[in-house]
C-alpha cells in the first residue's frame, strides 16, 4: 500500500550529486529531468563556489528523451562538460526517468574512456532509495571506476569514512575532529570531503593501513567493497563520539586496532580528559543550579545522531532516555545490530529505539511520552513546533535545520561534546529570560 | 452520423489484429462509415493494407523532427474509400520507451483536432499484450469505450486475452471501457469455434465473429491491400463485410470475468482436444 511520507528529512539518491561535489576537483553530471537537480538543491546550504548545486550539468531530459531514449543528449551534454567545465573527475549520475526508460548510460559513459579526464557512472534513480543509500553507492562507483589498486600499503596511514555530506550538517566539522582524533594518537588520518582534501587524498585510499568507518550503518558496504577489492581491513566504530566518555573509549578501539601502545594512547586521553573535565567542573555550578533542565530526551535524526546523542547525554550529562527516533529509514538489516548499540551505555541504562520515517507518528508518540518536567528534544526544524507546543528545549540537529546556520562547527570529540552542552544549555537558559 | 464509438483493438503478437483491423475497418468504409485508424505500435504497420504501403510519417517521427509544430495533415493520411490512418510510432527498438510513445501521441492528435464530429469509428490497433500503462492508453477514460480481442484457438492467444481482459476489467471499474467481444483469426486448431465459444463466454463476453481461415489474405497482404479491396468478390472479402456488420450490430458489451490459469487450462482441457484425433501428432 502506498505510503505518505510526512515530513521528509531526507532525500533521493540522486541528492548524492552533492557527496560527489564535496569532493574537490569533481562534478557530477546528472541525466535527469530539469526539476529533480534544483528540487534537491536545498539541501545545500554550503554548497555554492565553484558549481554550485543548482549549476551542475545537466542534460534537463524531456518527453521526447523519454519516448526516444536520452542517450544523444548525455553524449551531448558530457562532451561539453568536458570542454567547459574545470574538473578532474566527472561522475554521470541518473534520475528516475531515465532509468525507467531504460537508457544505457554505461554505454554512453564508456565511449569516454580514453579522455584526458575520467568520465564514470553511477546509478542513482531516486525510486532505489534516499540519499543515504546514494551516498554509498556514489563511493561504490569511485571504489569501482576510479581507484587503482596500490602496491604498497602505507603505515599509519587511516582511511575515515563517516556520515552524508550535507544531508549531515556537521559533516565538515566532524571530519576535521575525526582526523584530528586520528592524528592525536599518532596515525595518519586520510579523508576525502571538504576543504583540501579532494582527489589526491581520494587516490590514496587503497594504500591505507585500514579502513575506519564512524557511523553506524551508512558506509558499511562501502568498507567492505574497500576490503575485498583491496584487502584493505577496516574497523566499524558504530558511534560517533561526543563528550569524553565516548571519544576516550573511541581512541582506544582505534590505536588497540591499529596496534598502537596502550600506554602512548592513555597518554593522550589523559591530557584531553583533563582539558575536558577543566571545563565540567568550572561550570558544575550551572549544571547544578539550572533546575528547569530537561530530566528526559528524545532525539529525532538519522541513525548517527540519534545513537551519538543518546550516549552522550547518557553517558556524560547522566540524563534519562525516552525514546529516540531514527529516521533515516535505516535498511532491516542493520536495525538489530543499532537496537543493541542503544543498550551499551553506562549505569546499566537502555534507550528503547524506533526506526520511523512518519513524522505524524513520531510526533504523536511525543504528545504522549511522560518527559517527568519539561522535554529536551533534539530533532530538526519539524520538531520546532512540536517543542514549542510542548514547552521543551529543542534544539536543531538534523535535516532539515532551516533557522541554524552551521558552517564548520563540530560535536564530536571531547570538544564537540563541551559544544553540545553549549548548544543545549543555551536553549534552556533562555527559560531566564 | 451517430455517437462517435472509439474502439481499441487488442490481441497476442502476431495474431492478425492489425490484417483484421484494416480489413474490419475496410468493410465499415464500404457501408459509408467515417473511420479513423490510430495505430500504436512502434511498428508503424497498422495501416499498410489501407494506404497502400508505409509511406506515412508517424506521428512520433513528426514531433522528433518537427518539434511542437506538427500539423495534422502531416501524420493524418486517408486510405482506402477515405479512411484516416495515422501511426503513432516509436522509439528505435531497444531504446526509449515506447508506451510514454503512445501516450504522447494520442495527446498530440487530440491537441491537433483529429477526432471531428464527423467520424462515426476511431479503431485503436494496440501492439500485442498491455505490457505496461502506456498501452492501456486508448482505454482509459475518454478514449475507447469497446474493445475487442482477437485470439485464435491457440493456448497462448487465449492466455494473452485473459490476461488482456484483466486490464480491462481494471479499467472498466472506473470507467466506461468495455470488451465487445472475441474476434477468432482461425489458426484451423481442433475445436475453435467450440473452444473460443466457449471461452467468450466464460470471459462474459460472446465470440462475435469466426473470421475462417484463407490464403487470399496472404496474398492480399503482400499487393499491400485488405482483402476487400484485393479480391472484392472472394468469399474471405465477405467474411470481413460480415465481421464489420456484426460490429456495426453490436450492443452487447460486458464487463469481463478474466479466470484463473487453473480454469483457463480446463477450458482447453475440454474443447481443445479432438478425442478420435488423441495421440496422433503425425503432421
Amino acid at each position: 500500500m502506498a505510503k505518505l511520507l510526512e515530513k521528509q528529512r531526507y532525500k533521493c539518491a540522486l541528492a548524492s550529486m552533492l557527496s560527489v561535489q564535496a569532493i574537490e576537483g569533481a562534478i557530477p553530471i546528472l541525466h535527469a529531468g530539469p526539476g529533480c537537480g534544483n528540487k534537491l538543491a536545498d539541501l545545500s546550504a554550503g554548497a555554492s563556489g565553484h558549481f554550485a548545486s543548482q549549476i551542475f550539468p545537466c542534460t534537463g531530459v524531456n518527453e521526447k528523451d523519454v519516448v526516444f531514449g536520452g542517450e544523444q543528449k548525455l553524449r551531448t551534454t558530457i562532451e561539453n562538460a568536458l570542454k567547459i567545465i574545470d574538473a578532474d573527475l566527472f561522475m554521470v549520475l541518473t534520475g528516475c526517468s531515465q532509468e525507467i526508460v531504460g537508457d544505457d548510460v554505461e554505454e554512453v559513459v564508456s565511449e569516454f574512456e580514453d579522455r584526458e579526464k575520467p568520465v564514470i557512472f553511477c546509478s542513482t534513480a531516486g525510486f532505489k532509495g534516499n540519499n543515504y543509500k546514494g551516498h554509498e553507492w556514489v563511493i561504490n562507483s569511485l571504489i569501482d571506476n576510479y581507484l587503482e589498486p596500490s602496491d604498497t600499503k602505507e603505515e599509519g596511514l587511516v582511511n575515515i569514512w563517516a556520515d552524508v555530506p550535507f544531508q549531515d550538517l556537521y559533516w565538515h566539522g566532524n571530519l576535521r575532529a575525526l582526523e584530528e582524533l586520528v592524528r592525536s594518537i599518532g596515525l595518519k588520518p586520510n579523508t576525502i570531503f571538504g576543504h583540501a582534501r579532494g582527489l589526491e587524498n581520494l587516490k590514496k585510499v587503497p594504500s591505507a593501513q585500514f579502513n575506519l568507518l564512524v557511523s553506524p550503518w551508512v558506509g558499511l558496504d562501502n568498507v567492505k567493497k574497500l576490503e575485498s577489492k583491496f584487502g584493505t581491513p577496516y574497523l566499524h566504530y558504530p558511534t560517533i563520539p561526543i563528550g569524553a566518555f565516548e571519544t576516550s573509549k573511541f581512541l582506544r578501539t582505534v590505536a588497540e586496532f591499529a596496534g598502537i601502545s596502550e600506554d602512548a594512547v592513555n597518554k593522550v586521553i589523559d591530557e584531553r580528559e583533563s582539558y575536558y573535565y577543566y571545563f565540567i567542573e568550572r561550570f558544575a555550578d550551572t549544571f547544578m543550579e539550572t533546575r528547569v533542565m530537561s530530566r528526559r530526551f528524545s532525539v529525532v535524526s538519522d541513525a548517527q545522531y540519534a545513537l551519538g546523542i543518546t550516549k552522550f547525554l547518557v553517558d556524560d550529562l547522566g540524563l534519562f532516555p525516552a525514546k529516540q527516533y531514527i529516521t533515516d529509514d535505516t535498511p532491516e538489516k542493520f536495525q538489530d545490530d543499532i537496537r543493541k548499540y542503544f543498550k551499551d551505555m553506562n549505569y546499566g541504562v537502555e534507550s528503547e529505539v524506533a526506526f520511523e520515517t512518519d513524522g505524524y507518528k513520531i510526533h504523536k508518540d511525543i504528545r504522549e511520552t511522560d518527559y517527568h518536567g519539561y522535554p529536551l528534544i533534539l530533532g530538526s526544524y519539524w520538531e520546532k513546533e512540536l517543542g514549542e507546543e510542548l514547552n521543551a528545549h529543542f534544539l536543531s540537529v538534523s535535516n532539515p535545520a532551516n533557522e541554524r546556520m552551521i558552517i564548520n562547527s563540530s560535536y564530536v570529540g571531547y570538544d564537540g561534546g563541551l559544544k553540545l552542552i553549549e548548544d543545549i544549555y543555551s536553549v534552556v537558559k533562555t527559560r531566564f529570560n | 452520423m451517430g455517437k462517435l464509438r472509439q474502439v481499441a483493438i487488442y490481441g497476442k503478437g502476431g495474431i492478425g489484429k492489425s490484417t483484421t483491423t484494416q480489413n474490419l475497418t475496410a468493410g465499415l468504409a464500404e457501408l459509408g462509415k467515417k473511420v479513423m485508424v490510430v495505430g500504436c505500435d512502434p511498428k508503424a504497420d497498422s495501416t499498410r493494407l489501407l494506404l497502400g504501403g508505409l509511406a506515412q510519417k508517424t506521428v512520433l517521427d513528426t514531433l522528433r523532427t518537427e518539434g511542437d509544430t506538427v500539423e495534422l495533415d502531416q501524420i493524418l493520411k486517408e486510405g482506402f474509400k477515405g479512411t484516416k490512418c495515422v501511426e503513432s510510432g516509436g522509439p528505435e527498438p531497444g531504446v526509449g520507451c515506447a508506451g510514454r510513445g503512445i501516450i504522447t501521441s494520442i495527446g498530440l492528435l487530440e491537441r491537433l483536432g483529429a477526432y471531428t464530429d464527423e467520424l462515426d469509428y476511431v479503431f485503436y490497433d494496440v501492439l500485442g499484450d498491455v505490457v505496461c500503462g502506456g498501452f492501456a492508453m486508448p482505454i482509459r477514460e475518454g478514449k475507447a469505450q469497446e474493445i475487442y480481442i482477437v485470439a485464435s484457438g491457440e493456448m497462448m492467444a487465449l492466455y494473452a486475452a485473459n490476461n488482456i481482459s484483466k486490464g480491462i476489467q481494471k479499467y472498466a471499474k472506473k470507467g466506461g471501457v468495455r470488451l465487445g467481444g472475441i474476434i477468432c483469426n482461425s489458426r484451423n486448431v481442433d475445436r475453435e469455434k467450440d473452444l473460443l465459444r466457449a471461452f467468450a463466454s466464460e470471459l462474459g463476453t460472446q465470440l462475435i465473429y469466426f473470421v475462417p481461415r484463407d490464403n487470399v489474405v496472404q496474398r492480399a497482404e503482400i499487393h499491400k491491400q485488405t482483402v476487400i479491396a484485393f479480391k472484392p468478390d472472394s468469399g474471405q472479402a465477405q467474411e470481413y463485410r460480415n465481421l464489420a456488420q456484426a460490429i456495426e450490430n453490436n450492443t452487447m458489451l460486458t464487463i469481463p470475468t478474466p479466470m484463473k490459469q487453473e480454469r483457463l487450462e480446463e477450458i482447453l482441457m475440454e474443447y481443445g482436444l479432438m478425442d478420435n484425433l488423441e495421440d496422433d501428432y503425425k503432421i
